[in-house]
């Protein structure tokens, strides 16, 4: 806002609660951003950290002029902070970082270097994990996971530290835990996608170990992810598979019921019954839920591009 | 969901549009191109060509360009990366400004000679042309059985009958594709929605060469998935102009059920029994309640998404007829 639109390199850092030494963190990073002799600019955005927090915030802005700003009211997640950051982000590059000393800051000229090559979107892999060995583990699964499901070669989708081009988040909307997959998302959307093992400093605001929270969060990413990329369009194809394969199971069960009591056996005090009435039941409503799936869809699908244009030439 | 910024110029009018989607094609762009140019110039018209180049990795695309530079009438969408025929056809739409759009194969297949006809048969006053490829050049097993057999499939669950859903060589008036929006594998179906949305369709023979160059790249398959969304097509058609009303009638032999088997329980109660009392009979009972209530719910829920999203059948009806003048 100070200068006019000359800005190379945005930083986007959301602050969380676990925030490390802010200070430290613009002094090395602008210290290593210097040497690419690029203009470059900071954005903070205060994800509600409270005001003894803040105050470091805008002591660093005010001595510094290209750094800005942004305070959430209260805590919007990760997510939000990304979103409003990118928004503001002026420069044609644009860096996340994580609040704490993640990953070595000499280690961003690796990463600016495959921009420059040509990549749209490079990833940090955090090399030598220095965490817990069970945040590791969880890490590791997580990872492997969403590689099998997606086929994107990415080891470290949690690492804070990207480098991405401008048009990547021009074309991909952030909402939700979706960030963590926004290098999968961008390689889906055929933008050239790359990691480079960066060095794992220790991560010294915060981390300890995950909660059992954050992997029930994680199950849930994947599921999303697997949703996202395999059924997005199509909501009766999967609720249409799993709806059917339910009520053919409660039709056969039944059937069976069916002769058994045409045999003479009485079948009214069956639990199977049951199970078998409710099987189809549930089979015709999560075909249902597939169909109003497939009506959201329909009449949206004016928005929905499933294309995405690298060059026109008219 | 996905965002596009690049937008159209839209300064001339154009009356043809030609719209080839291509994926490795390198052997066969130039031939196309050349056929095609012969074809165009004699029709008198204005036209464009507008190749889309689906994420190729051969030659394709610097073969296009070097087309682009020849001649002013092409123009070409080189996408981020291979997303496949419905999205291909639908970025070339999206660009497309004729006011008759025509989708072709990039592989020789179809014959650029169909085009006057298929004016022709646009201009008796059809939305939509559909080539029938009535004498096929390819495998009967792998790709004609399996194509008539869908055709067959696709005919009888939407009723709207033509021979050769599969044929890429249709034109389209821009009206239709203006209203229709095309997502997954919907490229299939734009005749028979187009159709139920009152557009008038035709079907002309046209001739069908075999293959020279490459391999097929395209085709109908994973029938499973393709059944499922064909069920989705019909149920769109069917339900989504009044969503609430068809969940409601969904519901209506679950709550019969429910009432036949309460009046049941009810006796059963009623009647005094030596210890045993059937539970089952109540149980179902309230399970039957509980999902018809459930699926009013669901109805209610649609329509609530119907009257908040920007499009239905029924708005498509409307503009077909509004556009007629």
């Amino acid at each position: 806002m100070r200068e006019a639109r000359s800005v190379d390199i945005s930083v986007v850092i959301p602050v969380s609660q676990h925030s490390g030494d802010l200070e430290e963190i613009y002094t090395r990073f602008s210290s290593e951003l210097e040497k690419t002799g690029q203009l470059y600019e900071f954005i903070f955005i205060d994800d509600g950290i409270g005001e003894k927090s803040f105050q470091i915030l805008k002591h660093i802005q005010e001595q510094h002029a290209n750094v800005k700003v942004i305070k959430f009211n209260q805590t919007f997640g990760e997510a939000v902070a990304l979103s409003v950051g990118f928004e503001k982000a002026r420069g044609e590059i644009i860096i996340t970082l994580a609040s704490f000393m993640q990953t070595d800051p000499q280690d961003i000229h690796k990463l600016l270097h495959e921009i420059e090559v040509g990549y749209d979107l490079v990833i940090g892999w955090r090399y030598h994990r220095v965490d817990p060995v069970l945040n590791r583990w969880q890490s590791i699964a997580f990872n492997w996971i969403t590689r099998r499901l997606t086929k994107v070669p990415l080891h470290d989708l949690n690492c804070s530290l990207r480098v991405l081009r401008r048009k990547v988040v021009e074309a991909i909307p952030v909402y939700g835990d979706q960030f963590r997959f926004l290098p999968i998302l961008a390689n889906r959307q055929g933008f050239r996608v790359k990691e480079v093992r960066v060095r794992h400093m220790e991560e010294m605001g915060e981390t300890g170990i995950y909660g059992l929270g954050s992997y029930v969060r994680r199950m849930i990413d994947i599921f999303t992810l697997f949703f996202l990329v395999k059924f997005t369009k199509k909501p009766l194809r999967f609720f249409g598979l799993i709806g059917s394969a339910l009520f053919g199971v409660g039709l056969s069960i039944n059937l069976y019921l069916t002769v058994i009591r045409l045999m003479g056996n009485a079948i009214g005090d069956r639990p199977l019954l049951l199970l078998g009435v409710l099987l189809m039941v549930l089979g015709i409503q999560t075909f249902a839920i597939g169909l109003v799936g497939e009506i959201i869809i329909f009449t949206h699908a004016k928005k929905i591009k499933e294309y995405n244009i690298e060059q026109f030439l008219e | 969901m996905e965002r596009s910024n690049i937008a159209r110029r839209d300064d001339e009018n154009v009356f043809l549009s030609v719209v080839i989607p291509v994926f490795n094609e390198q052997e066969n762009v130039e031939p196309v191109y050349a056929q095609l140019k012969e074809v165009l110039k004699e029709l008198g018209r204005s036209y464009e060509i507008i190749f889309v180049d689906d994420g190729s990795w051969d030659d394709t695309f610097p073969l296009l360009c070097g087309l682009h530079q020849g001649d002013p009438h092409v123009k070409v969408v080189k996408l981020r990366r291979n997303f496949g025929q419905t999205p291909a056809m639908s970025a070339g739409f999206d660009m497309a400004r004729g006011d008759v759009v025509i989708t072709m194969d990039g592989d020789l297949q179809n014959d650029p000679w169909d085009i006057p006809h298929l004016l022709k048969k646009m201009a008796q006053g059809y939305d939509v042309v559909s080539g029938w490829r009535a004498h096929r050049k390819d495998s009967f097993v792998t790709r004609i059985l399996p194509s008539k057999m869908a055709n067959w499939l696709i005919g009888v669950i939407t009723g709207v009958r033509i021979h050769d859903y599969g044929c890429t060589l249709k034109a389209y008036s821009a009206k239709v594709l203006k209203n229709i929006h095309l997502y997954s594998e919907m490229h299939r179906f734009v005749p028979a929605m187009a159709t139920i949305a009152g557009a008038g369709i035709g079907e002309l023979v046209v001739s069908h060469h075999p293959r020279i160059y490459g391999r097929s790249k395209y085709g109908i398959s994973r029938t499973g998935k393709v059944l499922l969304d064909l069920i989705a097509v019909k149920l769109l058609i069917r339900f989504s102009p009044n969503p609430g009303h068809w969940f409601g009638i969904f519901s209506v032999p679950f709550w019969l059920l429910g009432f036949v088997l309460g009046l049941w329980s009810l006796k059963l109660a009623l009647t005094p029994h030596a210890g045993y009392f059937p539970i089952i009979i109540p149980a179902l009972c309230f399970l039957m309640f509980c999902s018809a209530f459930y699926l009013v719910l669901l109805g209610l829920l649609s329509e609530l998404v119907v009257k908040t999203g920007s499009y239905s059948i029924a708005r498509v009806s409307w503009a077909m007829v509004s556009d007629e003048g």
